[in-house]
């Protein structure tokens, strides 16, 4: 499987210009709501025409706006399943899933059967779709797209509605259908654990551009832009500039801070505006000596306690703006951050990446 | 418990609900019994002229009930999912059949059909057929008055179809009749049905235009109400002939109401 894909698209005031590419992985379209994953789903199935733009599979072109191709979806053998999965209500689960398929009722009958059964639903055929819960619901969806010979998956928040135990059951269903298929698919969500747990391809999505495309963890470690780092949940993100670059490492003045980093995306030079990026858990508390580099003293303003963690946010007592750190509740305790609020502050420069302004640097 | 004494207020909604219901059933207990009373409505039931007005009406109403879903059907449904351009001057026509007095849809289908019409004349100077006064003039009469109706309602049931099902049903390979067949006109079937009986309804019930476009004439253009008219204007039925074919016409109506309410239940379900 190979989807090549790049077209732009004008829905009202929401401007949609995208290129992906997909090569029998999971890739997984990450993005705010509104950020247009939905719509690049839809153009693909053929269910929306873009203004201008390719879009071939398996060498095959569904649409090119220059030669005028457009291929309607019926021939376009993509396996679009929605959030709210639109199963048919006037027809039982096995008409549902064998619902465009040609051939005899019999023939029809026993492939939607096999295709039931591939999900864990065997026998559930002559069932009502009243009778199914969430989860079944959700594979009935997955058994009438997958019960055809289609070429790509194209999941559009397919698991949001369920609860947590019965998506993790399916993704790992998914993950299996994916090797043993060899199906690529392209699967949208908001949800960063599971876009995590899911990619082998991630691709980040905001206001209907593609910021960054790439394997998961380099887009984790390595945001291009400070609006990437704020999508996959940096908190601390801070404007700054560049005060000296070295080999290995680039100071940053941050208000009066001054921090020395080592993960850097881009050529940057000395003054030229950089957002800071350090993710809450990276941040360290030191009880004893100070550490050499990137130490500072703060305090703690606010803290609240979510489940086994505490989100403490620091003011440093030089000035500079606030610093949150998560932590982990048994450091929390054996430091006994609830009685003392003065800490040593260390930011490790590994952790600390910097990125140009204005976000424009390819990965 | 204690039991609530009805207040002023009760009594008089009440008084006024069975003054109205009464105001509603009596013509019907006159007709059936004047139908008992008179053994000539009885004879007059029997008469050959009656099996004749009936035969027609069915006839007729069948064939405008057919075209009407033939050609209705695709308008109501480009009506509910597409916005076509002059889409509301097109709504509107179709409401004028409904509102407009059926006489004057009758004066209108003459000056346009009609052997002096604006599409009358030259078809009749090219075939030398002339439509108005019969049969088939019957049937315009009642498709021009009574389709309205069907496309409303069809109109109304299929924008209760989630657009999204015909999408994801195109996505999985089927083609758009495909889709309309198993998808659309199942989903809506409700509606659908129900229109078309009210459409039936007021195609058996055609009068006016019926009586202008395609005259009133015995055996050819004469369906049930137009039978009514005949008889009560001194035609050789007379008055026991008027009640006798009013009966008959009640009792079709009975017949199509039953099946809506039926359908109407069904679709719900």
């Amino acid at each position: 499987m190979s989807l090549e894909a790049a077209f732009t698209t004008c829905t009202g005031r929401f401007a949609l210009d995208v290129a992906i590419e997909a090569h029998g992985e999971i890739v997984v379209l990450f993005g705010a709501s509104g950020a247009g994953k939905s719509l690049t789903l839809r153009a693909i199935a053929g269910l929306v025409r873009p203004d201008r733009g390719r879009i071939t599979l398996d060498g095959e072109v569904l649409f090119d706006a220059a030669n005028g191709i457009d291929l309607p979806p019926e021939a376009r053998r993509t396996g679009y399943v929605v959030q709210e999965l639109a199963l048919f209500p006037h027809l039982s689960v096995w008409e549902n899933v064998a619902f465009a398929l040609p051939g005899t009722r019999a023939d029809r009958r026993q492939r939607a059967e096999a295709s039931l059964a591939a999900l864990g639903l065997e026998g559930a055929g002559d069932r009502d779709l009243g009778t199914l819960s969430g989860g079944q619901r959700q594979r009935v969806a997955l058994a009438r797209v997958l019960v055809r010979d289609v070429r790509l998956l194209l999941l559009d928040e397919p698991f949001s509605a369920l609860d947590d135990a019965i998506r993790r059951s399916l993704r790992l269903e998914l993950r299996r259908l994916q090797r043993e298929l060899g199906r690529g698919a392209l699967f949208v969500t908001h949800d960063l654990r599971e876009a995590y747990l899911l990619a082998d391809r991630f691709v980040v999505l905001d206001a209907g551009r593609v910021l960054q495309a790439g394997a998961p963890d380099d887009i984790f470690s390595r945001p291009v832009s400070g609006r990437v780092a704020e999508l996959l949940g940096v908190r601390n993100l801070y404007r700054g500039r560049v005060v000296a670059t070295a080999p290995d490492s680039i100071e940053v003045e941050v208000g009066p801070l001054r921090w020395r980093c080592a993960s850097w995306v881009g050529v940057l030079r000395v003054g030229d505006t950089v957002d800071v990026a350090v993710r809450s858990e990276r941040v360290v508390l030191r009880r004893g000596d100070r550490p050499a580099t990137n130490a500072l003293d703060a305090i703690v303003e606010v803290e609240e306690a979510y489940g086994a963690n505490h989100l403490l946010q620091m003011r440093p007592l030089a000035g500079g703006p606030l610093i949150e750190v998560d932590m982990p509740a048994r450091p929390y305790e054996v430091l006994g951050v609830a009685t003392r609020k003065q800490w040593s502050l260390e930011l490790p420069p590994q952790d600390l990446h910097v990125m140009p302004a204005a976000g424009s640097v390819e990965a | 418990m204690t039991q609530r004494r009805p207040s002023g207020t009760t009594l008089a909604v009440a008084l006024l609900a069975l003054v109205f219901a009464l105001f509603f059933l009596f013509p019907f207990a006159g007709l059936v019994w004047r139908a008992m009373d008179d053994p000539r409505a009885r004879e007059a039931l029997g008469d050959p002229a009656v099996g004749t007005a009936l035969r027609l009406s069915l006839v007729t109403t069948a064939v405008s009930v057919t075209l009407s879903l033939l050609f209705g059907t695709p308008v109501a449904y480009l009506l509910a999912r597409c916005r076509i351009p002059g889409g509301a001057v097109l709504d509107a026509l179709l409401d004028l059949p409904i509102v407009l007095p059926p006489t004057v849809a009758g004066v209108a289908l003459l000056t346009a059909f009609g052997r002096r019409g604006l599409l009358g004349e030259p078809i009749e100077a090219l075939t030398g057929f002339s439509l108005p006064f019969t049969a088939l003039a019957v049937i315009v009469a009642q498709t021009f008055v009574a389709a309205p109706l069907y496309v409303r309602a069809a109109r109304a049931g299929f924008e209760a179809v989630d657009p999204e099902l015909e999408a994801i049903a195109r996505t999985l390979g089927a083609s758009r009749a495909h889709v309309f067949r198993r998808i659309t006109v199942p989903l809506a079937r409700g509606p659908l049905l129900a229109g078309a009986v009210l459409c039936w309804a007021r195609a058996l019930g055609e009068l006016g235009a019926t009586l202008i476009f395609a005259g009133n004439l015995a055996g050819r253009t004469q369906t049930l109400p137009l039978a009514v008219v005949a008889a009560f204007e001194g035609g050789p039925l007379g008055l026991p002939g008027a009640v006798a074919l009013s009966l008959v016409l009640l009792a079709v109506a009975l017949v199509l109401l039953m099946t809506l309410r039926i359908v109407a239940k069904r679709g719900l379900a």
